[in-house]
């Protein structure tokens, strides 16, 4: 049976962990030459972005983006990724940030497959259908 | 008029003050992959195995249904118009199964297996919804049959009794007259106390549409809910269709009332399951169907059942109907459902095309629990009468070989003959049960024998009208009593011989 990128992913991470930087130019040279070998250069990029994955995982980074309608400043930007720490138990967080006026205010914060959606629009929203009750 | 306008503004603005913009952590997905009717999720890894999912398109909400839980992703049914989702749209989950409408509010309208009304009578005012998907009434809220179903069906109420609770498979060929048998019995359950529900899956809407009319017509729409799930409708709405109509029957039945539930037809139910189940990659099996195909049929079919009194005592009846392939009983979908069910009514092709409508088999067709449900009237004439038509059947195969018979076994074919005659029925003219007992009793006891057998359908349509005219007394001392005693017994005899006397083609 072929071996899946992730598979590929993950027995990288396991060689390189913990490894002083010498051996991991060896071992990264080693590994090119089992994926040429196996015909698996063409994948390398789905590996590479697999291994940016697994790492993250395995270090609890998460990366999350908040969008919002007229950017935000370095206070609140700790403010959220203390936030986004709390609620997530991550490590560390890697934030991207977002502009889009269609929010209105407020802000959106999206990490792996949750929303934590704090806008102004949503709660308008929330209000009118609560009305319309 | 200013007052009640600020006492207005008033209530808007504590409503206003109240609001406070709750701000809660959801679990959304993406559409990675859409096309056939199925979508294939990332993300909502919390999502639970057949929980309705949301997919929020350009154009509105569109509903779906989880069906795989695969490593890195969820496939899913759309139950719909998929052609609006595009691939990276938002997916949430619902936390709930799929839901349809029930309660007297369906009863006598046209829904789609979603509990929409499509007859254009307006919405479903419903105020209670059922899950589609429930676990079958276990062990001990049981009991077993003993109510009788009258279908109106001489040749079944007779030989093959369906009692109430019962799961009575209808199978045959295509055109030889199955709907036809469940329609009849829908129809003869006015005044029985009974709800009926006719589940359409993957018919034509032209004969949809000629069933509600012929339904309306008779007054059978007053207690019957038709679910339709049209042959242009997606596979996914043709696999919830059946188990929808059930939700609306389980309704009646917490209620302890009896509901009549037709499957029109599994056959289809079963390819509509193959083509979601190949669609998502599921392996395929005999016939290319899935594996779990069986439980697809015995999980929808073990909601039929006989609650006890302790239970409220109510029961759902079910008529799945197979369409078999020239005849092919042993295909893959036939044994199983005939495996799950208590027994089938068999329709020859052979039978059809010699004119015995309806094509009934005596022989291959079984009831394994209905004849503990006859009322005894019946039991006493039908007996009899099976043990005539096994009989018969014999005989004329025998009797084809040579012309030279004994007294006896000429006087049993010309018997056999009128039973025959006497089974033959046309569609959408149920007969009462009393009615039926009368003419099988004619039978059993000789009263029909100097009959001509060309003149055994006059004889049996005149026959029920003089008893209507004069022997009232009588047909409803059998509807009541629902038992012959021997002073009933002499009374029928005498009825059917003053109805003789009156024929001229009887007088020598």
């Amino acid at each position: 049976m072929k071996n899946t990128t992730k598979q590929y992913a993950l027995a990288l991470y396991e060689t390189l962990d913990g490894k002083p930087s010498g051996q991991v130019k060896t071992a990264i040279k080693k590994f090119v030459g089992i994926l040429a070998g196996k015909n698996m250069l063409i994948k390398a990029d789905e590996i590479v972005a697999e291994f940016v994955k697994v790492w993250h995982e395995k270090n609890g980074i998460i990366e999350a983006e908040a969008v919002s309608a007229s950017g935000l400043d370095k206070a609140n930007v700790k403010l959220l990724k203390k936030y986004i720490i709390s609620l997530a138990g991550a490590k560390e967080i890697l934030l991207n940030e977002k502009i889009d006026k269609n929010i209105l205010g407020g802000v959106v914060i999206r990490y792996s497959d949750k929303v934590v959606d704090g806008s102004l629009r949503n709660s308008l929203e929330e209000l009118r259908d609560k009305l319309i009750k | 008029m200013s007052s009640t306008k600020d006492f207005i503004v008033e209530q808007l603005k504590a409503q206003i003050a109240d609001f406070k913009a709750g701000v809660k952590q959801e679990t959304v997905g993406r559409v990675i992959e859409i096309g056939d009717g199925i979508a294939r999720v990332e993300g909502i890894s919390q999502v639970m195995m057949s929980e309705m999912l949301e997919f929020k398109t350009a154009s509105g909400l569109i509903y779906g249904l989880a069906l795989n839980l695969e490593e890195d992703r969820v496939g899913a049914i759309i139950l719909g118009d998929y052609f609006g989702i595009k691939q990276g749209d938002e997916v949430r989950c619902l936390n709930k199964i799929l839901e349809v409408p029930v309660g007297d509010g369906v009863i006598g309208r046209v829904v789609n297996p979603l509990g929409a009304a499509i007859d254009g009578k307006g919405e479903i005012q419903a105020d209670k919804f059922y899950p589609v998907e429930k676990i079958a009434p276990g062990v001990i809220s049981r009991e077993s049959v003993r109510q009788p179903v009258q279908t109106g069906i001489k040749a079944i109420d007779a030989i093959i009794p369906i009692g109430r609770g019962q799961r009575e498979l209808i199978i045959g060929d295509r055109q030889i007259g199955k709907s036809a048998i469940a329609i009849d019995a829908i129809i003869n359950q006015k005044g029985q106390n009974m709800k009926c529900i006719y589940v359409a899956i993957g018919q034509k809407a032209s004969k949809v549409a000629g069933l509600v009319a012929k339904l309306e017509e008779s007054g059978a729409l007053d207690y019957t809910t038709v679910v339709l799930a049209g042959a242009s409708d997606p596979a996914s709405l043709l696999y919830v269709a059946p188990y929808a109509g059930t939700a609306m029957a389980e309704y009646f039945l917490d209620k302890g009332q009896d509901v009549l539930i037709v499957y029109d037809d599994l056959s289809k139910h079963a390819v509509a399951y193959r083509e979601i189940s190949l669609l998502l990659r599921r392996p395929p099996g005999r016939e290319a169907y899935p594996g779990d195909v069986f439980y697809l049929h015995s999980r929808l079919l073990e909601r039929a059942c006989k609650l006890n009194q302790k239970y409220g005592g109510g029961s759902i009846t079910a008529l799945p109907i197979i369409e078999t392939q020239a005849g092919d009983m042993s295909a893959y979908i036939p044994t199983n459902v005939i495996s799950i069910t208590d027994g089938q009514i068999y329709l020859m092709p052979e039978l059809f095309y010699q004119g015995n409508r309806p094509a009934v088999d005596a022989g291959l067709s079984v009831s394994r629990v209905g004849s503990s449900a006859q009322i005894k009237a019946m039991k006493k004439v039908a007996g009899k009468m099976k043990l005539e038509a096994a009989q018969f059947r014999e005989l004329a195969a025998f009797a084809q070989f040579g012309s030279e018979l004994d007294k006896d076994t000429k006087a049993k074919l010309e018997r056999g003959k009128r039973l025959m005659e006497i089974f033959k029925q046309d569609q959408y003219s149920p007969v009462p049960v009393a009615n039926q007992i009368l003419i099988f009793f004619a039978l059993v006891n000789g009263l029909v024998d100097d009959v001509p057998v060309e003149r055994m359908s006059d004889f049996e349509l005149g026959l029920y009208k003089y008893a209507a005219a004069s022997g009232a007394k009588i047909l409803k001392e059998i509807e009541e009593k629902k038992d012959l005693s021997e002073k009933l017994e002499a009374k029928i005899k005498e009825l059917i011989r003053d109805f003789k006397n009156n024929l001229e083609y009887l007088i020598k």
